[in-house]
């Protein structure tokens, strides 16, 4: 019997019109379409899906997930409507574009720029070598000879992005009367993704970051070509380097791994104090070379705070609660939020410190990453801190700046795990603390 | 097959007229150039203007043709093109088509409102004119039947050109109607519809969820 699995599908079709999501006035439309349209059966569909994932290069089904994960990252740093599981799922994802053919990307640099890239340059690879957010990016030099990346969004987008945010407004509208999705959050999710798909936003970033970061020899930042640069398009100095995966095939020297594990680390450090910080610690952001240095691409998502993270390290090094009551209440308005009842969040301080307590390697007292642990001790660990989580979670005493940072660290200790590499962080928190390269930073006018 | 002289001749005149109305059209306006002002521009008596067109509307039917002469020859020096897929070649086209109209938007937008009229010559509806874009249609033709041997899309016939053609036409309607910065959307619209049509064709017009 086909007809009715026909008529059902049609109906399905006119759903997704219903919607309001036409020809280009959706992004999340448009994504959905080629999901539901995709050429084979559902479990060939899903493993295109996350074989597209893992390319990176653009694929259209991964756009709709990147989509969605988008929403759900920022909703995680702002409010508390997912539960830690799907937050997790989430963070791995990726944010794309349906790809644009050499046509599409060359007429598309016309639009934005107002000049076609071969008028511009002196080389420009119609095939694009990556993807990125909401677009594309190829290779190209300049008249002068130099190297560049140049990113170029999908036509459109952002309109269709401000289209879809209407229909999410319309469709969550019970649950902001009953505040449980707060006006406040969405409209904070929609201006994070508005500026994250604002290349001028994204150069901003680029040029802040390579100021701050210019004394440190073995980081690079791309620089911004603003000549060639609009809010769809995006030119850089190309960064040399590979990716985390490529670099690992390459079997690197654990004495490399431990290095790398521990500059990233150091760059972390550094935007906490610089109360900036990249906030997007997907692996295919940072660039590395074999030589121990590291470049930073993609600062599309970039998350300023008011959170001192030099107090808060303090506490953690020196268990500063227990000093007073005065001083529990203030490490816990730094966890838990302002508002947060310090009678309640007063619980989650025995399973931290029985967490902090059973990281801290015997001896030093400082705290490592990637250090070989009995499998017991690893256990417990991991039940203390989902204790402390779910006690966070339940009782809703998130601080959204404590938790994005969280979740920030976590990211980066991802990296540190696949890169496989043994840290002190402790130590290098001190050397950030004081070296000179930090306190010029942030001297400097963080 | 040379053209002879005076063939050759008459093409040079006809091109001088359309480059000096294209600049009037420009400058003035669609409606408020005259046929005097056209011929003084080009150099040549009225009279001599009605014996290769009757009418403005003539002159935007010259241009239109030579237009998409243009776009024929360009697409067939692309060598890359060739070997892109179906939905990027119709891109393309269409693409380059409306790039080329860029200069001449505000004339075409006076033009198009007459064009829809049932007595217009320019209308799509118009047999005369489908006759004159006959060429244009041909060579869509040529395109699909290559997808069709290429196995890109099952066969359609010349139905396929003829609904590209219209197509085409509802595209330059967006296009002169698109407020958006650099004609963006315009794009979006042609990508998506273009992916959309050949998925439909792949699939039988099925939806095959």
């Amino acid at each position: 019997m086909k007809t009715p699995q026909k008529s059902g599908a049609l109906q399905r079709g006119f759903q997704i019109g219903k919607l309001g999501f036409g020809l280009v006035g959706s992004y999340l439309g448009y994504q959905a379409q080629n999901l539901l349209l995709s050429e084979s059966g559902k479990a060939q569909r899903r493993a295109k899906f996350q074989q597209k994932a893992s390319q990176r290069v653009s694929g259209e089904l991964g756009a709709l997930k990147g989509a969605i994960m988008k929403v759900g990252q920022l909703l995680s740093m702002q409010s508390r409507v997912f539960p830690e599981e799907t937050l997790r799922e989430f963070a791995a994802l990726q944010m794309q574009a349906p790809g644009m053919h050499p046509t599409m990307a060359r007429a598309q640099f016309k639009a934005s720029m107002g000049k076609f890239p071969e008028d511009v340059f002196r080389q420009f690879d119609p095939e694009p070598f990556a993807a990125a957010s909401l677009g594309q990016v190829h290779r190209a030099m300049t008249r002068k000879g130099e190297k560049v990346a140049v990113k170029i969004q999908y036509p459109a987008i952002r309109s269709a992005i401000e289209n879809d945010f209407k229909v999410v407004r319309s469709a969550t509208f019970a649950g902001q009367l009953t505040g449980y999705l707060p006006t406040a959050a969405i409209d904070e999710v929609q201006r994070g993704i508005m500026e994250e798909t604002d290349y001028v936003n994204e150069a901003k970033n680029l040029t802040y970051f390579r100021e701050k970061f210019a004394d440190i020899e073995w980081v690079t930042v791309p620089r911004v070509y603003e000549e060639f640069s609009s809010d769809r398009t995006l030119t850089m100095s190309f960064i040399e380097g590979r990716t985390l995966s490529r670099f690992l095939e390459a079997k690197p020297s654990q004495q490399l791994r431990d290095l790398m594990g521990a500059r990233l680390v150091q760059l972390f450090e550094i935007q906490c104090h610089l109360k900036a910080l990249h906030a997007d610690p997907h692996p295919g952001n940072y660039l590395f070379q074999p030589d121990g240095s590291i470049g930073i691409i993609d600062f599309g998502c970039v998350k300023r705070f008011a959170l001192d993270w030099s107090e808060l390290r303090r506490f953690y090094d020196e268990w500063g609660w227990r000093e007073s009551e005065a001083a529990a209440r203030r490490f816990l308005k730094i966890v838990c939020g302002p508002k947060a009842p310090y009678e309640k969040a007063r619980k989650i301080l025995p399973d931290l410190e029985e967490w902090l307590e059973l990281w801290r390697s015997d001896g030093s007292g400082d705290f490592f990453f990637g250090q070989k642990m009995e499998p017991a001790r690893k256990k417990k660990l991991e039940a203390a801190k989902a204790r402390a989580a779910q006690k966070i979670f339940r009782n809703k005493l998130i601080e959204p700046e404590f938790i994005f940072l969280s979740r920030a660290d976590q990211g980066i200790c991802f990296l540190l795990e696949q890169l496989g590499a043994v840290v002190n962080l402790s130590e290098i928190a001190r050397r950030v603390e004081a070296g000179p390269q930090t306190s010029k930073a942030i001297e400097s006018g963080a | 097959m040379k053209p002879g002289r005076r063939v050759q001749k008459k093409e040079k005149t006809k091109q001088a007229i359309l480059k000096a109305a294209l600049d009037l059209f420009a400058t003035k306006g669609f409606y408020a150039t005259t046929t005097k002002a056209i011929s003084k521009k080009a150099h040549i008596a009225e009279g001599t203007l009605f014996n290769y067109f009757e009418t403005k509307e003539d002159l935007a039917l010259y241009f239109f043709e030579e237009e998409l002469s243009g776009v024929m020859e360009w697409y067939r020096a692309n060598r890359r093109l060739k070997k892109a897929d179906i939905a990027e070649r119709l891109f393309a086209i269409i693409q380059h088509s409306l790039e080329r109209l860029e200069p001449y938007e505000e004339f075409i937008g006076a033009v198009y409102s007459r064009a829809l009229s049932p007595t217009s010559k320019l209308g799509p509806f118009n047999l005369e004119s489908q006759d004159r874009h006959l060429r244009y249609l041909r060579f869509i033709r040529e395109i699909l039947l290559e997808a069709e041997a290429d196995e890109e899309i099952p066969p359609v016939g010349d139905f396929g050109a003829y609904a590209f053609g219209l197509f085409q036409l509802a595209i330059l309607t967006h296009w002169l109607r698109d407020q958006s910065r650099g004609k963006e959307q315009t794009l979006a619209l042609l990508d998506r519809c273009l992916k959309l049509a050949t998925h439909f064709l792949r699939n039988n017009g099925g939806w095959n969820w």
